[in-house]
Formats: C-alpha cells, sequence, structure tokens
C-alpha cells in the first residue's frame, strides 16, 4: 500500500506492476479467466487521490473517491444531476462504496462503464503523473491511451469544469437495476433563456467498446428548442452511426435500437434537472 | 507481509497473501462463518460486511489494504447475546428460509437504517439490489423491514 503519489509511482516503475483502486475490477480477475500475477501497488490510502477539491472554475475529485462519494457529494445539485445519476446507478450499495472513478475510467476491458459518457458530455479532464512530469488530458483522450500509458503512469485526478449546464444520464439494464447497462446515453446543455440548445456534449457508453462523443446527433440539436420528441426524432435518423458489440448479454442491433428512447430520458433528465 | 486489523472490536493479525480476499480469512482464519462465500465477484451480497463503518463485499476486498482497519460482521450484531431489533423484526415475521443470503442481507439493512431511518418500501428494496436471495421472494423480508421504520 502506498502512501503517497510518489511511493506509487515509484512502484509502478517496476515493469508489470499496476495499481490496485477499490479492487472490484482486479480481484475478479480469476472469474473473467485472466492471471493474477502481476504485482500491485494499493493506492486508495493516498490521502490526495481521496480529496474532492471545490474551486471557482472547477472541481477537482481525487481518482480514489468512491462512487458512494460522489453520490453523497453531488446528488440534489442540478449541475451535476447526471453525475450523480451515473455513480449512484451503477452496480450496487456495497460495490458503489468500493469502486473508485479513477478506477471506472481505466479499466480497459470493461466496455459498460457508467462513468466515462457521463464525465466525456461534462466535458471533464484527467489528471496523470508520467515519468515525465504532470499531464493534464480530456477524458476522450485518457480513454484513447489508456492502454499504452507506460509503466509508472497513474491518473491522480479528474477535473470537472464548473458551467451552468443542465445534465442528465439515461441507462438500460436488462434487469430492474444492479447489471450492467446494455447501452448509456448522457447529456450535458446550456440552454438559452428560450430554451433553445447554446451547448450541448452527449456521449454514449456500453454500445461501442469505449465510450464516445454523439457528435452528428450534437450538431442536429444545436440551436433547437431542446425537447424529448425533437431529440428522440433526431437520434432516430443518426443512430446508424454505431457498430453495436455483441455479447451475451445483448446482441449490437439491440444496443444501438435503444438509443433513441435514452436520448429522450436523457433529455428529459436535463429538462428537469434544476 | 502480516495484515493487522480490527475485527469486530479485537485486534487480528493476518499472515496470507496480501491480495487473500478478505472473506476467506474470516472464515478459515478466524472461523467467523457468518459471511458466506458464493459468486465470489460482488453480485450476490452473501459475504457482505463493514469496513470502516461503510458496506463493502468482502470478496473483493484484498486483505492487504484494510490493515489498521475496523471490520464488522454479521457476528458483531448481537454481541451482548441479544439480536439486534433488525434482527428482532426478521425473527418475529418468519422471514428466514435457507440463511445463505442473510447475513449480508442484515449488514445492508443495518447499515442503510443508520442512514435512512425512515425509509419507505422502495428505498429499502433499492438498497437491496446487491443483495440476491433465492428463496423468499423478498416481499416478507421488505415487509418486516418496513415494520422497523414504522416502528422507530
Ligand atoms: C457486481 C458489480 C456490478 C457492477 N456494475 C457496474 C455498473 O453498472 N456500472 C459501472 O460503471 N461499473 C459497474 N461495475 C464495475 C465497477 O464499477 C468497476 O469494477 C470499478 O469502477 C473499477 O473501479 P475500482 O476502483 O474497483 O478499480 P480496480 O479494480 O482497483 O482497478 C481497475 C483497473 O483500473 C486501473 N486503475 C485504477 N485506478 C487507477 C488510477 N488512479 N490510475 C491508473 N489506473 C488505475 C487498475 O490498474 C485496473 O486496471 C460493477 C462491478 C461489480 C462487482
Ligand atoms: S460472495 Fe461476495 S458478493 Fe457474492
Ligand atoms: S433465505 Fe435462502 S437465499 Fe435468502
Amino acid at each position: 500500500m502506498a502512501d503517497s503519489v510518489a511511493d506509487a509511482t515509484a512502484a509502478l516503475t517496476d515493469d508489470g506492476c499496476v495499481p490496485l483502486a477499490g479492487g472490484t475490477w482486479i480481484m475478479r480477475a480469476s472469474i473473467r479467466g485472466e492471471a493474477q500475477s502481476r504485482r500491485y501497488v494499493g493506492i486508495g490510502r493516498i490521502p490526495e487521490l481521496n480529496t474532492i477539491d471545490v474551486k471557482d472554475g472547477e472541481i477537482r475529485l481525487g481518482a480514489c473517491v468512491t462512487h458512494a462519494r460522489l453520490v453523497e457529494s453531488f446528488a440534489g445539485l442540478a449541475q451535476w444531476n447526471g453525475l450523480a445519476a451515473a455513480a449512484g446507478a451503477a452496480a450496487n450499495p456495497a460495490v458503489r462504496e468500493m469502486a473508485t472513478v479513477g478506477g471506472n475510467l481505466s479499466t480497459q476491458d470493461f466496455f459498460a462503464a457508467d462513468l466515462p459518457p457521463a464525465l466525456l458530455s461534462l466535458d471533464a479532464a484527467v489528471e496523470l503523473v508520467r515519468p515525465g512530469g504532470t499531464e493534464r488530458l480530456s477524458v476522450g483522450r485518457y480513454l484513447d491511451v489508456r492502454r499504452t500509458l507506460e509503466p509508472g503512469a497513474l491518473m491522480t485526478s479528474i477535473v470537472l469544469p464548473r458551467r451552468p449546464m443542465r445534465t442528465g444520464h439515461a441507462r438500460l439494464p436488462l434487469r430492474k437495476a444492479g447489471d450492467y447497462p446494455v447501452a448509456i446515453v448522457s447529456m450535458a446543455a446550456v440552454l438559452s433563456s428560450d430554451g433553445r440548445v447554446d451547448v450541448i456534449r452527449i456521449a454514449v457508453g456500453s454500445v461501442e467498446p469505449a465510450a464516445g462523443r454523439w457528435t452528428e446527433l450534437e450538431e442536429k440539436l444545436l440551436g433547437r428548442p431542446l425537447d424529448p420528441d425533437t431529440a428522440h426524432e433526431m437520434a432516430e435518423a443518426t443512430a446508424d452511426t454505431f457498430t453495436g458489440r455483441d455479447s451475451v448479454e445483448a446482441p449490437g442491433w439491440y444496443r444501438v435500437k435503444v438509443l433513441p428512447a435514452l436520448v429522450r430520458r436523457a433529455t428529459q433528465a436535463v429538462l428537469s434537472s434544476r | 507481509m502480516p495484515t493487522s486489523l480490527m475485527i469486530n472490536g479485537e485486534r487480528r493479525t493476518s499472515n496470507r497473501d496480501p491480495m487473500t480476499p478478505l472473506i476467506d480469512v474470516l472464515r478459515d482464519e478466524f472461523l467467523l462463518t457468518g459471511a458466506k462465500s458464493v459468486c465470489r465477484e460482488g453480485v450476490c451480497g452473501a459475504c457482505t460486511v463493514h469496513l470502516d463503518g461503510r458496506l463493502a463485499v468482502s470478496c473483493l476486498v484484498p486483505i492487504g489494504t484494510v490493515e489498521g482497519k475496523d471490520v464488522r460482521t454479521v457476528e458483531s450484531l448481537a454481541m451482548a447475546g441479544e439480536l439486534s431489533p433488525l434482527q428482532q423484526v426478521m425473527e418475529q415475521h418468519d422471514v428466514v428460509q435457507c440463511g445463505m443470503c442473510f447475513p449480508g442481507i442484515l449488514m445492508t439493512l443495518t447499515s442503510f437504517f443508520q442512514a435512512q431511518p425512515n425509509a419507505g418500501r422502495d428505498e429499502i428494496k433499492a438498497a437491496l439490489v446487491g443483495n440476491i436471495c433465492r428463496c423468499t421472494g423478498y416481499e416478507r423480508l421488505v415487509d418486516a423491514a418496513v415494520t422497523l421504520t414504522k416502528r422507530s
């Protein structure tokens, strides 16, 4: 167990050593049929990784902040409705107490994660400590490079810009709760006084192997009044840009098919978040 | 490296490999067999304990990460020889069937009622999404839990 970021990164430069945060992914390696032979450095106790720092223009979340703490800190605040919904609906209460934001963003082979689309819609960034120094990357960029980071790299925080946006997160699990979502739509929008879309960011999770923005839909909605029916219609017209992944839980076509309905729900969540 | 921790108020030391799941240490080493090892992947909740006062599925907690922490298992609920109010309502309503899920359910609800003593039916159900029970169908269990909130 590392006591500081410096301790952790020193241990991590040893090839084959990886960070262990909440452990909820790593501890299931053998069940997935993966080897668990590598060395781990526990990062959950590092004070800097457990703080939530609220500044004027941004909020800095330590990478080891848990889903449960996100919900406690952000529930009831309109601007963070989407993030609180994402963290609060994932998994189950005990796992939410253990699983961390940094772990959720860093789990390469977990395609149904809730926080990547939520954080993409919020235009969040991550801070990494790398052997060459500290670096800030957009969440989208981090999702692209996380597989290829050199030994010694550690995500220390997630940075949320504070803007007057309204946000929502819609997910479709197959059961009512407790299992992985088949598809996820996260939305963040700034609306003008007459209800038109000034800024919008929409992200999709679980449909393809990595979460990503839905820019075609964003472009169609820009400048129009935001309402669930229009959003649904526009989503139907642009959903063919996705290639759903097949898995035992759901075929790829189904994941794409449910997207317009999730766009409708995310829009309703955005409109009701005040 | 040995790990030293508090379990139900007593200091204990385990010499198991740091990646050993806490559930195995509790059951095999300290013979606290209340928590059950069932799915070993965080889904069923039968192994639920309290870790520094917060819920944890002990099958996913590596023992090496809990040095100095406070672990409470289902055995701690009736330490003074008297069942906790939650245990009492479960017994009065004759809820328990095979009992495999119950230690976890008790730990989840104990922690949930500390946070939300006046919770309603739907909230109780939502709190239990990580505790799978094959026998009771949940309804009787939730009925019993609801009487506890009314009583308080
Ligand atoms: C029953 C169950 C249901 C679940 N349901 C959902 C769900 O509905 N939605 C959802 O999103 N998730 C769900 N999860 C997954 C869970 O959220 C992830 O397992 C979790 O987010 C991983 O976080 P962790 O802190 O436990 O990561 P760990 O297991 O500790 O680590 C996961 C990976 O991330 C790396 N890592 C961790 N922290 C860092 C860091 N700071 N810098 C660099 N790399 C790092 C590790 O090296 C490892 O590769 C579920 C899990 C369980 C057990
Ligand atoms: S055994 Fe731990 S959750 Fe099932
Ligand atoms: S009583 Fe048998 S699993 Fe719940």
